[in-house]
């Protein structure tokens, strides 16, 4: 008995703490090769779509997430990054260097805007930010001699290269997942170092108490610029990104409901909580279109959005901090250590 | 007073449309005194810590803290320069840890760090060690260091107070701005931030404080002001304020002054 006790308790250690995140890597980086040729081959670029939402979602986590700005507009610097690196690709220019120029050019957009508009507060912010997102759309749906109009780009006879990117050229949906994994991967390793910093934190206070910030000496407006900023970084290079996957854009992929389906993915993994936006981005990107795959040709199918609304109504009433909300970091205290 | 104030405040007015919440206030605050504002409701002893800390501009007259002129100064612009306050209703930035309350409060000792701290380099972690363990001293000398992990909105009342006078001292101010401190506290609280109030002062601190508990505000202060719908009405120790005319017929009517 003795002997069967002491065997127990060496094979059943603790599990590692990493073990289950990393289990969950693994599968995530080795499933697309197993299933690439099988019937459900479609799961890589739906994955992939998945990916880019989660990518969209960790970037407006800064302005959203952390400083908390109801900003109902961030598809507009998806879509102007989308569109910088069409024309570029069209006109020669490689993929790194279409996207340096999609970031670039979302960056400077949304610095513009920013500065003008930053100084509304909670739903006046709302109301300008959606009127800035329909107006991009609606000037890429109409300047027709630059983006094609309605049509989108590229227009007959021109295209837009696959990505070649270290002597690789991109080609399949397995192909894009993987750049697509590699963008969310250091998007999440820039928003932690970022978080757990002094910028981070200002942010967070911004969130939580305004008035006390500033009288805390925080130079609110500047840091809400700044958070504004940094998350146009990653619209414009999901933007790139998706117009060199898709090789088309239209202005239809850029509809306020794109921007609602985001702020909905980090209201209801939580705000500010890294994992739990990239949760929400898998459960309300993903879902809709399982839920798709899983009942079409069933009379349920015209019912998807009802029941996926019907999640949303209840994951926000029952746990309005979000289904995964952040732990707040602990620190080691020695009682005696500052006793003065 | 031989020697040059720290905060200077000459003819100072604040109208808000018809109303004239502070009325061409003059009053002088030397280092190390513990100076308390007193009055009755409506008195205009918030609207002047608002317009001392950058939040109202004031509409004329002149603030000067260490011979430098603020008024009008943005609130981000004053702290700095060593002013920091503490709120009549609680705000602290309640989902986050007291410690990192106390860490935000660092913030104008510390540098912009957006590369630090995406390379994560030596300097970054340097800064990071000396702004927690500076964060961990405010901590302490309040008393709660013990509930640096807690959430914010989880501490008692009395701790969230204190935590609020913890993130002022993390600015590193040379005057420390309280906003009724005991409001809502039991004596016993009240008689332990009396103590920490002397503490403070004791360390060099210069301390302005609004208070409605009496025992407290004779206990401690060095001198005493009395504003009463925008004007400053009396100035002077606990003993002569309190036998003052104006002032108890401010309190409690005319004819109990007589």
């Amino acid at each position: 008995m003795n002997f069967f006790n002491s065997q127990l308790s060496t094979l059943n250690p603790q599990l590692p703490k990493w073990l289950p995140l990393g289990l969950l890597l693994a599968v995530l980086l080795i499933f697309p090769i197993i299933i690439e040729g099988t019937s459900y081959a479609y799961l890589s670029r739906m994955a992939g779509l998945v990916g880019l939402y989660a990518l969209l979602a960790l970037g407006l986590n800064f302005t959203l997430g952390y400083v908390g700005l109801f900003d109902l507009g961030y598809i507009a610097f998806y879509a102007i990054g989308a569109y910088t690196a069409a024309i570029l690709s069209i006109n020669g220019y490689s993929f790194l260097a279409s996207t340096f120029a999609a970031i670039v050019v979302s960056v400077f957009v949304r610095l513009l805007v920013g500065v003008t508009i930053l100084r509304l507060r909670g739903d006046y912010l709302a109301i300008v930010t959606m009127g800035f997102g329909e107006i991009t759309r609606i000037v890429f749906n109409n300047w027709d001699s630059l983006t094609n109009g309605p049509k989108g780009l590229p227009s007959v006879g021109e295209s837009i290269r696959p990505v070649k990117i270290l002597g690789m050229t991109l080609v399949t949906n397995t192909h894009y997942y993987y750049l697509i994994a590699a963008s969310v991967i250091l998007t999440i390793l820039v928003s932690q170092r970022l978080e757990n910093s002094r910028l981070g934190r200002a942010w967070v206070a911004i969130r939580e108490d305004e008035v006390a910030a500033e009288l805390t000496g925080l130079a609110v407006a500047r840091l809400k610029l700044g958070a504004f900023v940094i998350s146009a970084v990653f619209a414009g290079l999901a933007g790139s990104i998706f117009a060199h996957w898709e090789r088309f854009v239209t202005p239809e992929s850029f509809v306020f409901w794109e921007s609602i389906l985001l702020i909905s993915m980090i209201v209801t993994g939580g705000m500010g909580s890294i994992r739990g936006v990239i949760l929400g981005a898998v459960l309300l990107g993903g879902v809709p279109q399982l839920l798709q795959a899983a009942l079409v040709g069933s009379r349920f199918i015209d019912y998807r959005y009802f029941f996926f609304g019907l999640v949303l109504v209840l994951a926000v009433l029952f746990r309005p901090q979000g289904l995964w909300p952040s732990k707040r970091r602990q620190v080691e205290i020695l009682e005696t250590e500052y006793v003065n | 007073m031989s020697t040059n104030p720290l905060l200077n405040i000459t003819a100072l007015s604040q109208s808000f449309g018809g109303l004239k919440a502070l009325d061409s206030v003059t009053m002088a605050i030397s280092p190390g005194e513990i100076v308390s504002l007193i009055g009755p409701n409506g008195a205009g002893k918030t609207t002047l810590f608002n317009v001392l800390t950058g939040v109202y501009k004031g509409t004329s007259g002149q603030i000067r803290f260490q011979e430098r002129p603020i008024r009008g100064l943005a609130p981000h612009q004053i702290v700095p320069l060593g002013m920091a306050r503490t709120f009549q209703n609680i705000r602290l930035f309640t989902n986050m840890t007291a410690l990192e309350n106390a860490m935000v409060g660092r913030h104008t000792q510390s540098k912009n760090d957006l590369l630090w701290s995406l390379l994560r380099n030596k300097t970054f972690y340097r800064q990071e060690t000396e702004i927690e363990i500076e964060a961990k001293k405010c901590l302490a000398t309040v008393g709660i260091l013990t509930s640096a992990n807690l959430i914010a909105r989880n501490l008692s009342y009395g701790d969230q107070r204190r935590l609020e006078i913890a993130r002022a001292l993390a600015t590193k101010p040379k005057l420390l701005i309280l906003d009724e401190p005991s409001a809502g506290m039991n004596p016993r609280e009240s008689q332990k931030l009396m103590e920490l109030i002397r503490h403070l002062k004791n360390q060099g601190l210069t301390i302005l404080l609004i208070e409605h508990h009496m025992r407290l505000v004779m206990g401690i202060s060095d001198r005493i002001i009395v504003l009463d719908h925008g004007v400053k009405i009396a100035e002077g120790t606990p003993q002569e304020v309190a036998h003052n005319t104006k002032v108890i017929e401010a309190y409690l009517g005319k004819n109990a002054a007589h």
